[in-house]
């Protein structure tokens, strides 16, 4: 059973801004980055998923429930937490998570309990008697992580969950997701624009782009090497790179930069570095760099029709 | 976390995380635990003592005519009269006004302001639940008010009297009227409240908002019915305590002479419209405010 299904999921706000436009995706468990630039649709399909939102043609199926008819089934076991601040100042940590455990069905005593499990598990401790309000950015995102949590949901809906938060608590905030997909067992949808902090804890990605589905894809299976070498040389490498073609290399030049293709150029292993070696001579270029490159998450999108609105 | 040298061998510190496998209680429990997380709010249970002044304040005020005309009745008999069934409500209705203004935008205004609104809606409730459970809870503390001061003054009537059971006998025609005026009023004030509530940025706004609809409608209520002529037939309307007033009568009988009610020239059963128009209108305004909170 798939984790989530879309088939051409399509939602036009009033107003005309399309936010996903025929999204046909599915997902399996795990965490699962879902990656795009802000404004590519990634919130409103978490929130067509929860069923907050009605799609404006095409169907989304979560645990094979239909969001348009089994929302409220499918919101007792998701647990979500938005991109925007979304706590009350004026209470504890304890209360309001306690409070949610409830308003997700859990009975007083379990709702306690659990409140207590989690709150630890993301790291709030002396703290969470006082009032939110006097929190820093990385403990609210705790308190808005721990009322997401509090009630065991089978799947985490995060939306951009590192925003605001510095380096350390970044660092922090993903090893907790990589440890409730990995210890805690519970699948992860992590929203996100930042490639390189979903690349160190989803296993799976799903890029999203103006609303339609770029590519899905493992991480893995974007960073291996990619068969392209990228030769670097103390000057413009242009010459080089005509020089390259000229033997029936796949070349191009960017700057100093030459990537060439070792798949093209002729049969033997080597073909391509000696054809670099020999034409670098040639010209009289120093080499400041040879080395095959690999995949980056960057590529997902350049292949896709190119953007580089990501970092 | 992991066990330090100087505890005992053989306990486990870190025992990870536990699943739940209990039951779930689903939209009727979420709906239970809001409201009752509303009847704390609104009587400043489990915040400061600050915040138990004024809902306590107004429960203790409200019960007094009740006490005294118990007692009075005790030392003294029958011969004086102060408080009725019928005019009881009207007699305390500036404690309603300010029990209002100060707790239902307790109950409203920060889950809208702090955006805590989609947390409630991304759980198994719909949004009409959540409107509906905060109604619950502002109308049942708002019994406190409506409800159970004249039941204080039923039981005293019925008890202080020497044959008890004659009295009861007496009086408990009067305890249909007592109970459906109690819970009407409960009902119409706390849809207004809210509504009024549901508008606004702020709490401070929200609860002068309350008391500005209140005070200027019973201002100007008072005004128009003391004035003669055409406009003594709209002042009941203008104060939604004397459309109570008229709707109580309507029901349940009773002219009070106090109430611009009396003045007027309309049929009671105008009231009765009235009410229903306010409480169906605070309605509509709050099902329009929740539709549009964008998750």
């Amino acid at each position: 059973m798939a984790l989530i299904s879309t088939r051409a999921l399509t939602k036009r706000y009033p107003g005309g801004v399309t936010a996903l436009d025929g999204l046909s995706v599915e997902i399996e468990p795990g965490v699962i980055g879902l990656v795009g630039a802000n404004g590519a649709g990634k919130s409103t399909l978490l929130k067509i998923l929860l069923g907050l939102l009605p799609a404006t043609t095409g169907e989304a199926h979560v645990f094979d429930l239909d969001t348009a008819t089994h929302g409220a089934r499918i919101r007792e076991l998701v647990g979500y937490m938005p991109e925007h601040d979304c706590l009350p100042p004026d209470v504890s940590a304890t209360e309001f998570v306690s409070h949610m455990a409830r308003v997700s069905g859990l009975p007083a005593g379990a709702a306690r309990e659990r409140t207590a499990d989690v709150l630890r598990h993301v790291g709030l401790y002396e703290e969470r008697y006082r009032p939110i309000g006097g929190y820093s950015t990385g403990m609210k995102q705790r308190v808005k992580l721990a009322q997401a949590l509090v009630h065991d949901p089978r799947v985490l809906f995060l939306d951009e969950p590192t925003n605001g938060l510095d380096p350390a608590g970044r660092d922090e905030m993903l090893a907790l997701i990589e440890r409730i997909g990995k210890e805690f067992g519970i699948a992860v949808i992590v929203a996100s624009h930042l490639l390189g902090e979903i690349e160190r804890v989803a296993g799976w990605l799903v890029a999203i782009d103006a609303g339609r589905l770029l590519r899905t894809a493992s991480v893995s299976s974007f960073t291996e090497r990619t068969g392209m070498l990228l030769v670097e040389t103390d000057e413009p490498a242009d010459a080089l790179a005509e020089r390259l073609v000229a033997r029936g290399i796949d070349a191009r030049a960017d700057g100093r930069i030459v990537v060439a293709d070792l798949a093209t150029g002729g049969d033997g292993e080597f073909t391509v570095y000696d054809a670099v070696r020999d034409e670098a001579v040639a010209l009289r270029l120093a080499l400041v760099r040879i080395e095959q490159r690999r995949h980056q998450l960057e590529d997902l999108f350049r292949a896709g029709g190119g953007n580089d609105r990501f970092g | 976390m992991t066990a330090s040298a100087e505890q005992p061998s053989g306990t486990i510190y870190d025992i990870g995380y536990r699943r739940y496998d209990g039951p779930r209680l689903g939209r009727r429990g979420a709906v239970g635990a809001i409201v009752g997380a509303g009847l704390r709010a609104v009587f400043g249970l489990g915040r400061s003592a600050r915040s138990k002044i004024l809902p306590w304040g107004g429960v203790g005020l409200a019960l007094a005519p009740a006490v005294i005309a118990v007692a009075i009745r005790v030392l003294v008999g029958d011969l004086v009269e102060l408080y009725s069934y019928e005019n009881y409500l009207w007699g305390i209705g500036a404690l309603f006004t300010i029990f209002i203004a100060a707790q239902a935008p307790e109950l409203v205004v920060n889950d809208m302001r702090h955006r805590v609104l989609p947390l409630y809606f991304s759980r198994p409730i719909r949004r009409v639940d959540y409107v509906l459970a905060k109604l619950t809870a502002l109308a049942a503390g708002l019994l406190a008010l409506t409800l159970l001061p004249v039941l204080v003054l039923f039981a005293g009537r019925v008890l202080a009297a020497e044959d008890v059971l004659g009295a009861l006998g007496d009086e408990i025609g009067a305890l249909p009227g007592i109970i459906g005026n109690g819970v009407i009023h409960a009902i119409a004030l706390a849809s207004l409240g809210l509504a009024i509530s549901a508008l606004a940025a702020r709490r401070a706004y929200a609860a002068g908002a309350v008391l500005g609809v209140f005070l200027i409608g019973g201002v100007v209520s008072a005004i128009f019915a003391e004035s003669g002529g055409g406009l003594v037939d709209v002042a009941p309307f203008l104060n939604p305590l004397a459309t109570l007033d008229g709707a109580r009568e309507w029901l349940f009988g009773g002219s009070i002479a106090e109430s611009p009610v009396a003045q007027s020239n309309l049929p009671l059963w105008t009231y009765g419209a009235g009410t229903a128009v306010l409480v169906l209108g605070s309605w509509a305004i709050l099902a329009l405010r929740y539709r549009r909170v964008t998750t």
